[in-house]
């Protein structure tokens, strides 16, 4: 087979755990206009606490299903304490306040877990490769893609066909009206940032076998959520998935046909859709 | 307008008093001469966030150019200090020129994440041209010479006190003339158009001609507060132009207060100290940096400047209230 | 309320840190440690910390008084770095520095002590420090480049003479420049075919492009040519890709034990990785060394914890020897003096400060064959390997 065509399919494997990493951010800045500075911060706390889950309990399994539950509690403790004061501010104040809450994360990890990073090996069962004539892939990455699908239908089901989904679209248009329905709008934008930074959480779980679990890496994920979300069209669901592939696949193309400029031509991208589509490829004024 | 007037020479009197006290108070005069380089570059960002609403995360990018270009022409061609600085200058202008026509096109969330691309790429190039920059291990032996006016050598610059006489008198300077382009025509159609675009335009301004122009100020001060850092460092390592110092001056521009230009220099200030006494007491520091930086969104929205002044006006009409009260008794 | 406190601190911060400036003023030697303990290299820092503590708190009387140490925080920052020795070196007259595991600052450092003549000695990557950046000032206790490659590649081709066809990752920077052009020289004398390299980039984290290329290209050996989280990364996705069953896999410049920890023996098992230092080595100061730090620290050495350790303890040494502060006789004591230290014998080579010293290659085990939890590799080789002093690139001493 074509080293392209292999190139083109590690590029859509990439694309679904860059969507993964991007899809809580968009969800969050579409439905609450939130920006959220601290989502590569709950993607580094997901991972560490995956970590210790399989320290203690020996099962990836678990700590698949434990760790995002607990990243999505203490998101929603969070909002209630802290991010629900900060809504009604200007997005420079959104900003500054998640820079905090990620630079408190980054050191309360390194506190906890010491500096030194860690790693935590795929499930047993997944630890092979699969192979197709002379293409290699990690059976574990083919898992990835797969729980990255299956979560992508999911949310995408919960935004758009239940009451649930139905009534946070409307609350992030028109809050009054929701609250005059009887619903409780704060309840509605505590579960959904909750939601957003679990995925986070769940992105960090997925990742740690194949990138470590290092604790600086939270900028460098949230560059790589914005660069998606944006050029996707920020708060687009559908945008995320199609930029996340479409970042996935031309970094990884790029690392034959011109290696040392993958991350120029990702940011470059970024700047070029902005440029010429404001609201990137599927957002909305 | 006369009380107003005498308000704005507080102010400068304030950071003329500042400025002269910092070397007696701080622990070092290399600190204080941090401090200053940064509160250049935080006053710059300042003129774009608190003046004219623009959130941008490429001040990096300025500020990294200033500190290459005034440090390759005087490794390479032997520039004075003057010239030098001139040149981190025009740089400065001219990277802000490119950056600001392009981002400015776009708002809100937008135009920060066209200046985070921005930044990226900018790091990028510089690592990329390591013959130039000396990539990841920096541009090292950088001179720090003289200062000739008219011939005649002022000063040879090389003890750190005159280093930061230096960098005060520049900072001193700018800062005079920041205030009067705030206080000019162009600066108070600059807050119109951060208060309400949308009306700005309609009463006629083309608002992106100012918010060019605003960014093209900026970042050649800023190019300038990157030339000196080279010059205090005699090196301009590569963490100049990335993002986490973009994000630094951020911090200190909102930190400090974005209703005064002042206000910068106390964020600048804060910030540097706190990372150096912090740093020397607890590593895991940052995680207060991190606090700070909420407990300034949620109780002084105004920033250390913001916190100052209201306390001060607390305390005046504390003492009027007293003095009413008093003359109430005595009646 | 708020404004009050905060007032408060920050007056109550400079009268501190007045206070600790005039304090430092006696006659004691004081060793000044420049440590990343905050910011991105935290790893290094906290551990290059410990070993410097211990070789002064080991230390018996120097010039009649018990040495101090003092850290200087980079916060990861080589400009933060630098300012922050000036202040030592205008302030407190400070003379001894060590540390700066990062290249950009030490290189930044050794031109700064050199200006006030002081002494520096570090561990970092940087060949400049010992080439054309070399000065009279700056002493490197790491093998450079050239010793790096050769002490790991010349041993695993005599090992697997039949593995002829190799291929490199290469990061884009100075360091890994350097890597490659060293091993493309051994290369040509080995008669190995070099069947490719990626470049990547300085943030690069994700290499499956980079490892689809590799496979592409069917070679026999894959030599991982960056360092630290990056070099972690792209053995650990190596592993994913089944890339171990293909091919041996050498990380030339390993950060030691440390990266071991850090992936554990399931990654690492067969991995041939090059090593400034190994915790088994068999020398009396190492012995004695694993002895204190296990009584003190509770843990097992690692290279940056015995890199500063011996770095302090030979920057002691020459003060002792010398009999006297005065950093331009301290340097001549360290000039040529041949010491015990943790790799057995190791001389500071007088011509460009290098100190001449033991590279390691070695094999990661089974987990099931590790002796204890720190067991990670067994040594397959070791040896002395640095470019003839005639062709130096040094000229400042």
């Amino acid at each position: 087979m074509n080293l392209y065509l292999f190139q083109a399919l590690n590029g859509i494997g990439l694309g679904m755990i860059y969507f993964l990493i991007s899809v809580g951010l968009t969800i969050i800045f579409g439905l609450l206009n939130f920006v959220n500075f601290a989502h590569g911060a709950f993607y580094l706390l997901g991972a560490y606490l995956s970590y210790t889950a399989v320290v203690v309990t020996g099962n990836y399994w678990v700590a698949l299903i434990i760790a995002p539950i607990m990243i999505a509690l203490i998101a929603w403790v969070c909002e209630r304490t802290l991010i629900k004061r900060v809504y009604h501010l200007p997005h420079t104040y959104q900003i500054l306040v998640t820079l905090g809450v990620a630079l408190i994360i980054q050191e309360l990890c390194v506190s906890i877990w010491g500096p030194i990073g860690k790693h935590i090996s795929p499930p047993d069962s997944l630890k092979g490769v699969f192979q197709l004539g002379d293409f290699f892939y990690p059976q574990y990455r083919l898992f990835v893609i797969g729980f990255a699908a299956v979560v992508a239908i999911l949310v995408w089901l919960l935004l758009d066909k239940t009451k649930f989904g139905a009534l946070v679209r409307a609350g992030s248009e028109d809050a009054e009206t929701v609250s005059l329905l009887g619903t409780h709008t704060h309840r509605l934008f505590s579960i959904t940032f909750a939601l957003g930074v679990g995925l986070a959480g769940l992105a960090g779980v997925l990742a740690a076998p194949i990138r470590g679990i290092h604790p600086f890496v939270g900028p460098e994920i949230l560059g790589i959520a914005f660069v998606v979300v944006v050029i996707g069209g920020m708060g687009s669901f559908t945008g995320a998935l199609v930029g996340g592939l479409l970042v996935g696949l031309v970094q990884s193309l790029m690392t034959t046909i011109w290696p040392q400029g993958a991350s120029l031509m990702i940011y470059g991208a970024m700047a070029f859709v902005i440029l010429l589509r404001p609201y990137g490829l599927f957002g909305r004024a | 307008m006369n009380s107003k007037t005498s308000i704005f020479r507080g102010i400068t009197l304030i950071a003329l008093v500042l400025i002269v006290l910092m070397p007696f108070i701080l622990p070092s005069v290399t600190l204080a001469t941090e401090i200053l380089i940064f509160a250049l570059a935080a006053l710059a960002c300042n003129l774009l966030l608190g003046y004219t609403g623009l959130l941008s995360f490429g001040q990096g990018i300025f500020f990294g150019g200033g500190a290459y270009s005034a440090s390759l022409v005087m490794i390479h061609f032997n520039f004075g200090l003057i010239s030098a600085l001139l040149i981190s200058i025009l740089v400065g202008a001219a990277l802000a020129f490119i950056v600001g026509s392009l981002s400015i096109r776009r708002t809100g969330i937008y135009f920060v994440m066209l200046t985070l691309a921005f930044t990226q790429m900018a790091y990028f190039l510089a690592y990329t041209f390591s013959d130039w920059t000396g990539g990841d291990n920096g541009l090292l032996d950088v001179p720090r010479p003289a200062l000739n006016i008219l011939g005649i050598t002022v000063s040879d610059l090389k003890s750190s006190e005159s280093f930061y006489a230096f960098v005060a008198i520049v900072f001193f300077v700018v800062f005079v003339f920041a205030r009067r382009v705030i206080h000019s025509p162009f600066g108070t159609t600059l807050v119109a158009i951060r208060e309400n675009e949308n009306r700005s335009s309609a009463v006629g301004f083309s608002t992106n001609h100012f918010k060019l122009v605003a960014f093209v100020i900026s970042g050649s001060i800023t190019g300038l507060a990157g030339a000196l850092y080279a010059m205090l460092l005699n090196f301009a390592p590569l963490s100049n132009i990335d993002l986490v110092m973009s994000e630094n001056i951020l911090i200190m521009t909102i930190i400090g207060g974005t209703s005064s230009l002042l206000g910068s220099l106390l964020g600048a200030g804060a910030i540097v100290l706190l990372g150096d006494v912090l740093s020397s007491i607890w590593p895991r520091w940052m995680m207060i940096l991190g606090v700070a930086l909420i407990a300034v969104v949620l109780f002084l929205p105004g920033g250390l400047w913001g916190g100052v002044t209201s306390l001060f006006n607390k305390l005046i009409s504390n003492k009027k209230n007293k003095e009413e009260s008093s003359t109430e008794v005595s009646k | 309320m708020t404004n009050k406190y905060i007032k408060c601190t920050a007056l109550a911060i400079s009268v501190a840190s007045l206070s600790g400036a005039t304090l430092a003023q006696d006659d004691a030697v004081t060793i000044y440690g420049v440590k990343s303990m905050s910011g991105a290299f935290a790893s290094y820092g906290k551990y290059a910390d410990m070993g410097s503590k211990l070789a002064v708190d080991q230390y018996g009387e120097l010039l009649g008084e018990k040495p101090n140490y003092k850290v200087i925080d980079t916060e990861g920052n080589a400009g933060k770095a630098l300012r922050k020795v000036q202040e030592a070196i205008s302030q407190k007259d400070a003379k001894f520095f060590d540390g700066g595991t990062l290249s950009s600052t030490s290189l930044a450092i050794g031109k700064e002590v050199n200006k006030s003549g002081g002494v520096f000695i570090t561990p970092a990557g940087a060949d400049e420090l010992t080439g054309v950046d070399c000065n009279a000032s700056t002493f490197r206790w790491s093998v450079p480049t050239y010793g790096a490659i050769r002490e790991t590649v010349i041993p695993l081709f005599k090992e697997h003479p039949e593995k002829k066809r190799w291929y490199t990752i290469t990061p884009q920077y100075v360091f890994g420049e350097a890597l490659l052009s060293n091993a493309e020289t051994v290369f040509e004398e080995l008669g190995i075919e070099h069947v490719g390299n990626s470049y990547h980039s300085l943030q690069e984290q994700e290499f499956s492009g980079y490892l689809t290329n590799a496979m592409a290209s069917q070679p026999d050996v894959l030599l991982i040519l960056n360092f630290g989280a990056q070099s972690s990364n792209t053995l650990r996705q190596a592993i994913n890709f089944g890339l171990k069953n293909q091919m041996t896999i050498l990380v030339t410049w390993s950060s030691g034990l440390e990266q071991f920890q850090e992936l554990s023996a399931s990654v690492t098992e067969d991995v041939y990785f090059g090593a400034q230092y190994w915790h088994t080595v068999d020398t009396p100061l190492n012995n004695q060394l694993v002895k204190d730090v296990k009584d003190v620290y509770g843990i097992t050495p690692n290279y940056p914890l015995a890199a500063d350790y011996i770095s302090t303890k030979i920057l002691l040494d020459a003060i002792a020897q010398a009999g006297t502060t005065d950093p331009t006789a301290v340097a001549n004591a360290l000039e040529g003096k041949s010491y015990e230290g943790p790799t057995g014998t190791e001389t500071v080579r007088a011509a460009d400060h290098q100190v001449l010293k033991n590279y390691y290659l070695l094999k990661g085990k089974a987990a099931s064959k590790m002796n204890d939890s720190d067991d990670y590799a067994d040594i397959v080789s070791y040896g002395k390997s640095f470019p003839d002093e005639s062709s130096l690139e040094c000229s400042g001493i």
